[in-house]
């Protein structure tokens, strides 16, 4: 199930597993992620997906016999600030921003980790960035007045201040309206085609997301259930089943209905 | 250093008003009081860096000041050395301690960091006790000799010795450090997805509260002459928790005013005779109701902002 290529993925996961007791939140999950790609990781809700997250960005540790290569280097075993220090950034599904703190604040501190040394002007990176995420003039605000849309925004502004070559991000449009949603969407399209950056996005929502990601690998019970474009994906048994078989809702209606 | 100019006037202003009073009033029970007061500042301070802003609460820190006092009166009656050395051996001993404790229970989260801190406490006390032969048991250890003979040299010592703790502290807490400091308390799984190593500023944070808390521990123990094992007591540590409450929780300049207040009010109290426990409970339950973002901080703040003086 990894993916073949000739140039060495930017992320490499193979044999993933993760069991709490005797259910398996992440299992024997493979595959691998180009440089330069969109790749969506879709998933009805318990599938596994923020879990995949937690194990890639060292939050828990997996079980062992796994592997994740990153730029060619193994992240098992490290902790979650060195693994972010290596160039992965993530978001959580839930917004949580330094409360107590202005917004410009919120992002310096993502630039305070260990890649980025070389900075010297945080105020003006903290602005540019503001700008970039459509936050401009909303520095000096105390973060907890800003709307859980404006939220989100700064929460990649802030992963995108650590220098990423890799953005990993859990459910941006969860609690979005439909505008919402299409703003962000754009942002996330901006981030990528002017850096260059590779993302991973997790959605259980489906008609924007599909939109945006060039790859999706889709989760069920831990397990990759189907891995292709998303218009493969969505004529896919397996992702019917896991869909329309427990839930009785057709991805694409629940796409629309968010 | 500090946001504006109109902060380091007000600083000017506090300072000259501290030194003053015991020029203005001449009477050596006032500069006694005057130089507690200062001590408490340094406590209340130091506090302040490490669990205002992070908001991992130290219900100990008692253990830092005791061992800073003891490491003195050891210092400077057993072992005969001269009073200037035990500050930098009260500080490097309480680092010790803050090391001993930080070390396994500031990676973790819940509640382990406040009740090691609160337990180590309590048995640093008991431990005085039990070795007795060589703590001097509930007499403590007496005879220390003073920093300096002259008391208002001395309270001008400590004065200097809170200032130079307070800017040095401040420049840290407004500094990125600091920014860390109170990004950890906002969220701690952010600050890792951030790429920052949250235990080593935790524990970083915790060696300098407790250097400086250990300086002041031994900077008491040669002002009263002598030290107890009542040092480590608990009500130490919450009367520190306290004075940062009023001053102004992670401002790190109110808790100094916070300190001050407190001791001068437990003074002016004396007239009360025995009311005088009831009155100020009701005095601090009072400032905690009616301002509880602290009474010295957060009144600053307001007068700069009423005068149009800036943030």
């Amino acid at each position: 199930m990894s993916a073949v290529s000739a140039a060495a993925p930017l992320l490499e996961v193979s044999k993933l597993n993760k069991h709490f007791g005797g259910l398996y939140a992440v299992k024997n999950v493979s595959f691998g992620v180009q440089r330069g790609e969109i790749v969506g990781v879709l998933g009805p809700n318990g599938a596994g997906k923020t879990t995949l997250y937690n194990l890639l960005t060292g939050f828990i540790a997996p079980d062992a016999g796994a592997t994740i290569r990153f730029e060619g280097r193994s992240l098992l075993g490290l902790a979650p600030h060195r693994i972010a220090g290596l160039g992965i950034s993530r978001t959580f599904q839930l917004c949580r921003p330094f409360v107590g703190m202005s917004v410009a604040e919120n992002v310096i501190v993502g630039a305070l980790g260990a890649r980025r040394h070389g900075i010297t002007d945080h105020e003006a990176l903290a602005a540019g960035l503001l700008r970039r995420v459509g936050l401009a003039g909303k520095d000096r605000l105390p973060v907890e007045v800003l709307s859980y849309g404006d939220q989100r925004r700064l929460e990649i502004a802030r992963a995108l201040a650590a220098g990423p070559a890799l953005l990993l991000l859990d459910e941006p449009f969860a609690g979005l309206g439909s505008g919402e949603i299409e703003d962000l969407s754009t942002l996330i399209r901006q981030v990528h085609a002017e850096e260059g950056l590779t993302v991973v996005l997790i959605e259980h929502k489906l008609r924007e997301f599909m939109r945006l990601v060039g790859r999706v690998i889709a989760l069920d019970f831990g397990e990759v259930i189907a891995e292709g474009t998303p218009e493969a994906i969505v004529q896919h048994p397996a992702v019917i089943e896991a869909y329309i078989g427990r839930g009785n809702v057709d991805p694409l209606e629940a796409g629309r209905a968010a | 250093m500090f946001r504006k100019p109109v902060d380091l006037v007000g600083a000017a202003a506090f300072l000259a008003f501290m030194a003053a009073l015991p020029l203005v009033f001449r009477s050596n029970y006032l500069i006694g009081v005057l130089t507690v007061s200062v001590i408490y500042g340094i406590w209340a301070v130091t506090w302040d860096f490490m669990s205002g802003l992070t908001g991992r609460e130290n219900f100990g820190h008692s253990l830092f000041i005791g061992v800073g006092a003891y490491t003195a009166g050891f210092m400077n009656t057993t072992f005969g050395m001269p009073g200037w050395w035990s500050l930098p051996a009260a500080m490097v001993m309480a680092v010790l301690f803050a090391l001993l404790i930080g070390l396994p229970t500031l990676r973790l989260k819940g509640p382990y960091f406040a009740l090691a801190m609160l337990s180590g406490a309590v048995i640093m006390q008991r431990l005085m006790l039990i070795f007795w032969e060589h703590t001097g048991g509930e007499e403590g250890i007496n005879g220390l000799t003073p920093l300096i003979r002259n008391q208002l040299g001395f309270y001008y010592f400590a004065l200097a010795t809170l200032a130079a703790i307070t800017a040095l502290l401040l420049a840290l807490a407004r500094s990125h450090w600091g920014l860390i400091l109170r990004a950890i308390r906002g969220d701690e799984a952010t600050c890792q997805a951030a790429g920052i190593n949250v235990t080593f500023y935790k524990i970083a944070s915790l060696t300098i509260s407790a250097a400086f808390a250990g300086a002041g521990g031994a900077m008491y123990a040669h002002y009263q002459l002598q030290v107890s094992p009542q040092l480590f007591a608990v009500v130490t540590s919450i009367t520190i928790i306290t004075m940062v409450y009023v001053g102004g929780m992670a401002s790190i300049y109110g808790p100094v005013g916070g300190a001050i207040l407190l001791v001068l009010l437990t003074e002016l109290l004396r007239n009360f005779g025995e009311w005088r426990l009831m009155v100020y409970s009701c005095v601090l339950i009072a400032i905690l109701f009616f301002v509880p973002g602290g009474l010295v901080a957060p009144t600053w703040r307001r007068i700069k902002a009423a005068r149009g003086w800036g943030p």
